[in-house]
């Protein structure tokens, strides 16, 4: 049986067609009926569907007959196709034994795909060539292929030409996954080994775990252990996704599938962890993923005071699938009390925070969001800090340092100037600049992660019309002239609006901040003055004028329910603001810190 | 004292306050000459002369209709408002008048109040109206520069007023309003100062004034809008209103309300029912009444309206607000707190049965603090900073 498995991922570059295709391959397997059927049908999150970007597909097994008679098993373990969750690449790509990789025909390859392509020739995987979009008429298969050839070295001849949209050319990459990717070893016999490549929490089931057999055989009723903490289980209920949840009884070696196991504790199923038999373990976990650190950290508080405990318990629901999520408790004079909270970057930021307040209907505030900076101090002790509140006396600092990240970016040789000109900006350092073909270049640059983070990315599109591309990875520590610049609002700190910046651009960046902040607090009662201030020094001031008049207005006996309308408004504003001292802060103005630049 | 009498007591008790507080009856004449620019008031141009009369026979079967409302009560005050009500001829206004006196029977000396535009008045119609019972009268000035009602697009002049003013000296109506707008677009603050000096000047028993406010469906809002006007800055609004008080205090009158100044005794009747959450009975097309605990308005549609009064159907009401106990709290509050003096506490309780300063301590507390509410001798009211504020003090209070 297992001979006629076939498990894949898709490697694409975000909009170059996963869901699409995806769509494709479920309605010509027939897994879905026609009725079924819904665009985009495995972005799993609504948010996903709204934002029409797909962090990673859900997992799901197609059957397929082929053209040789017989009838395969393909199992999509997806990859995710954004930076930020580069290192779950790795977590789905050890799960498989092949990958499709899909190229847009009329941008080519991008940057980040390069690097998951990469990981996924080290893995030893089969990849398949594929170019969609082939009907747009802005399309440039050949050139396209070309490039693949150029770049990655994949044989021209045998990419597939297709377009997901139309379904023109999927039976072949259909065919291909049938006849190229090698079946998983036939290891059934051994003692279990099953991967867990990704988990869910389910409110009746408990922990949902996706797990890749390697070896062995798995069964409702046996006992199972989690290799990393040697907790035991018994097996409720296993399963396969084809694409809803349905029950089998038994998996063996190779097959691809879900397990609940009355697991209740977040720790018990980690993403990674290797899970085998009570009754006869396997020598060895499966070689794990590498711990992911968090580059970006910001603090979460929850609107509501008496919500704390609602967060911390929604934190834990998401670390389950989400091993790269960090968390601990922290208070701040500013908001009180709430979670520092660590992320793989700014989109992941935004997805967790949305998450929260949809799926558990949380009102809440997010604080700017800072790299880690390692600080070596006058003892030469050292510390790493990830919170500008904690920043150290500058009179204690020997030295300070900040992670850099080596970039790639791929854009069309026109717009190499522009691209220098922003790394620039962003105190980049150039490193190199290739040819991929005569009309697109990739340069690689080093520069400050607290530089890209934010709206570099941004920058880059508009200024490459959407053309460029970028993937960047960390390459360590360098020293920078960095310091801490307070927000201050009528003389008082706020502390959950400090930053780091570096020194050549703090004056810039405290003008900016003070001005916006001038712009988005309502007037209130009292003028309100905000000074940035490094240390002692205040370096940039405005001020919001006091709210002067309300209603001068006519008031006579029927205009009493217009005028309470009116009110039960200003009262809803009033709920979207913080108290901070005297001063009504709208929620978002944290996060302002970091959106000067935008301006 | 048994329970049974405790109880009695209590009830009497509670019947004579009731009692104190004393009803008004308001009526709409929903027509003017052309619509003002900014007026979002419900009226409309009048059609035609025979609708003058086609809307007081209606008036006049509504008055019949609600009669059973006014029992038991005790009517303290009648409003002419609009639109335009000095449109009606001496015979309507009479006509209507003799209806609310069969129907509810008026006090001999009460008020009875009538807004009127200073272009649809003359010494002849101000004679027959006082004989008709007209014992105040409120004029739509708004303002004495011709610039200012040029842009208001009023359609009576300055002069037009001073002739009117002596008209009301030389026939001893004493007791009339001057209503006046500021924070007009292009109103300088010297303009703003001719307006209270000439108002001022004509010796009215009342002033009223208003801070010009758009309703954003006012075609002078659009013009705003589109830039071709503009509003003056807030900061000039504020001098405007300080200066306007400051002045109007100087030259003897009360401030008794946010937007109202008069001598002493001569506060208008019929707003301070309102002020004072009392009962009101409004009549005619758009007209709104707050009855046994709920507010509901006669819908603003004047075909309707007249269709139902004369093929003898339910005249169309949309019920704003059947309100609880909580909601009447909020009202009084904001209502009483529009007024300079505020709000007595006592009375409070033994009207609504609550103890303000303990319920709404937090609020209290705070408010005071910014110095915008303030406690004296068992009085609660706005400080005069507090004024302009008075929205941010008065949401709080709202359930
Ligand atoms: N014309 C054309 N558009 C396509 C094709 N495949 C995908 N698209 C469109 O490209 C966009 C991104 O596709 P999607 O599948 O969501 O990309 P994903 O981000 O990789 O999942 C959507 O608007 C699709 O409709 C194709 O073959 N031809
Ligand atoms: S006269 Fe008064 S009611 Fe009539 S349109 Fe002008 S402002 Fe409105
Ligand atoms: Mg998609």
């Amino acid at each position: 049986m297992h001979k006629r498995i076939r498990n894949f991922s898709i490697i694409a570059h975000i909009d170059h067609g996963k869901s699409t295709l995806a769509d494709r391959l479920l309605q010509i397997t027939g897994a879905l009926s026609e009725r079924e059927m819904r665009e985009q049908f495995l972005d799993k999150m609504d948010l996903e569907r709204e934002k029409g970007i797909t962090i990673k597909l859900q997992p799901v097994r197609l059957k397929y007959s082929s053209k040789d008679g017989q009838e395969y098993i393909l199992n999509l373990i997806d990859t995710p196709g954004h930076v930020d969750f580069s290192y779950e690449v790795s977590r789905s790509l050890a799960a498989c034994e092949g990958a499709l990789l899909v190229v847009d025909a009329s941008q080519g390859i991008e940057a980040q795909t390069l690097a998951n392509v990469y990981m996924a020739m080290e893995l030893n995987l089969e990849i398949i060539g594929v170019v969609n979009k082939i009907d747009l008429p802005g399309a440039e298969p050949e050139l396209v292929k070309q490039e693949m050839e150029d770049v990655l070295g994949i044989d021209r001849d045998e990419i597939i030409l297709i377009s997901a949209k139309t379904g023109a050319g999927v039976e072949d990459v259909l065919e291909a996954l049938a006849r190229q990717i090698p079946a998983p070893d036939n290891k059934e016999d051994d003692p279990l080994q099953a991967l867990i490549f990704d988990s869910y929490f389910d409110s009746y089931k408990g922990a949902i775990s996706y797990i890749r057999l390697v070896s062995g055989r798995l069964q409702k009723g046996d006992i199972i252990r989690i290799m990393s903490t040697n907790k035991e289980f018994e097996v409720m209920e296993i399963g396969v996704l084809s694409p809803y949840m349905t029950e089998v009884q038994s998996l063996s070696a190779g097959e691809v599938g879900y397990m609940a196991a009355g697991i209740k504790n977040v720790n018990d199923t980690r993403v990674g962890d290797t899970i085998t038999g009570a009754q006869r373990p396997a020598q060895k976990a499966l070689p794990g993923y590498q711990e992911v650190k968090p580059m970006v950290y910001c603090g979460l508080y929850p609107l509501e005071n008496n919500d704390f405990e609602k967060l911390r318990e929604a934190l834990d629901r998401l670390k389950l699938n989400d091993a790269s999520l960090f968390y601990e408790p922290e208070s701040s004079d500013a908001l009180g009390f709430g979670f520092r909270c660590g992320f793989l970057g700014l989109l992941h930021l935004e997805i967790i925070k949305e998450r929260l307040e949809r799926e558990y209907d949380l009102g809440l505030l997010a604080t700017a969001p800072s790299v880690v900076y390692k600080v070596i101090l006058t003892d030469s002790s050292e510390m790493y800090v990830q919170n500008p509140t904690r920043w150290p006396e500058p009179q204690k600092i020997e030295q300070v340092m900040e992670p850099y990240v080596k970039a790639t970016i791929m854009v069309p040789h026109d717009y190499v100037g522009a691209i220098m000109e922003l790394c620039q900006e962003k105190r980049g350092n150039y490193l190199t600049m290739e040819y991929l073909s005569p009309q697109r270049v990739m340069l690689t640059y080093k520069l400050p992660l607290s530089e890209i983070l934010y709206d570099f990315f941004d920058a880059l599109k508009s200024r490459t019309r959407g053309y460029a591309s970028l993937d960047y990875e960390i390459s360590g520590y360098e020293t920078a002239d960095l310091i801490k610049l307070d927000i201050m609002l009528n003389g008082e700190i706020v502390d959950a609006l400090s930053f780091i910046a570096h020194k050549d651009k703090a004056y810039y960046r405290a003008r900016a901040i003070v001005t916006k902040l001038r712009k988005i607090i309502p007037r209130q009662m009292y003028e309100v003055a905000i000074q940035a201030a490094i240390g002692n020094r205040v370096i940039a001031r405005e001020s919001v004028k006091a709210m002067r008049k309300d209603v001068l207005a006519k008031c006579y006996g029927g205009d009493i329910t217009r005028k309470k309308k009116l009110l039960e408004k200003q009262k809803e504003g009033k709920k979207k603001m913080k108290q901070i001292g005297q001063v009504e802060v709208p929620k978002d103005a944290f996060m302002t810190v970091l959106d000067i630049d935008k301006d | 004292m048994s329970g049974q009498s405790l109880l009695n007591n209590a009830s009497s008790e509670r019947k004579k306050l009731m009692r104190n507080y004393s009803t008004g009856i308001y009526i709409h004449i929903p027509f003017c000459i052309r619509k003002c620019n900014y007026c979002d008031f419900f009226s409309v141009p009048l059609p035609a002369k025979e609708y003058l009369q086609r809307y007081t026979n209606a008036l006049v079967a509504e008055i019949s209709q609600r009669a059973h409302e006014g029992a038991g009560k005790k009517i303290e005050s009648v409003y002419f408002g609009g639109g335009t009500p000095s449109l009606l001829s001496t015979e309507q206004l009479e006509t209507i008048i003799r209806a609310l006196d069969d129907n509810f029977r008026l006090p001999a000396d009460m008020e009875i109040s009538m807004e009127a535009n200073p272009a649809s008045l003359n010494a002849r119609k101000i004679q027959d109206f006082t004989n008709a019972r007209i014992n105040r009268l409120s004029l739509g000035v708004q303002s004495f520069s011709n610039d200012d009602l040029r842009v208001l697009t009023r359609i009576h002049s300055a002069e037009d007023v001073r002739v009117l003013i002596d008209i009301l000296h030389s026939q001893g109506l004493e007791n009339f309003n001057i209503d006046l707008i500021y924070g007009i677009p292009g109103q300088s603050m010297d303009r703003w100062i001719k307006s209270l000096q000439t108002a001022a000047d004509s010796s009215p028993m009342h002033i009223s004034m208003y801070l010009l406010q758009l309703d954003p469906g006012t075609p002078m809002a659009m013009d705003i809008k589109k830039g071709r006007m503009a509003m003056l800055d807030e900061e000039r609004e504020l001098e405007m209103y300080t200066l306007g008080r400051e002045y109007l205090q100087g030259r003897g009158f009360d401030h008794y309300e946010i937007s109202n100044f008069s001598f002493p005794g001569r506060e208008c009747k019929h707003n301070l029912i309102y002020w004072q959450a009392g009962e009101y009975i409004g009549i005619g097309c758009g007209a709104v009444s707050f009855m046994d605990k709920s507010r509901f308005i006669n819908k603003p549609d004047l075909k309707a309206y007249l269709y139902a009064i004369e093929n003898r159907q339910e005249r169309p009401v949309e019920e704003i607000e059947k309100m609880s106990h909580k909601g009447l709290i909020a009202d009084a509050i904001i209502l009483g707190l529009r007024l300079c003096s505020g709000i007595n506490m006592e009375k409070f309780r033994s009207r609504y049965g609550i103890d303000i300063s303990r319920e709404y301590s937090e609020v209290i507390k705070s408010c005071s603090q910014k110095g915008l509410l303030k406690i004296e001798n068992g009085q609660i009211s706005l400080t005069r900073k507090g004024y302009f504020l008075s929205n941010e003090v008065l949401c709080q209070f709202i359930a």
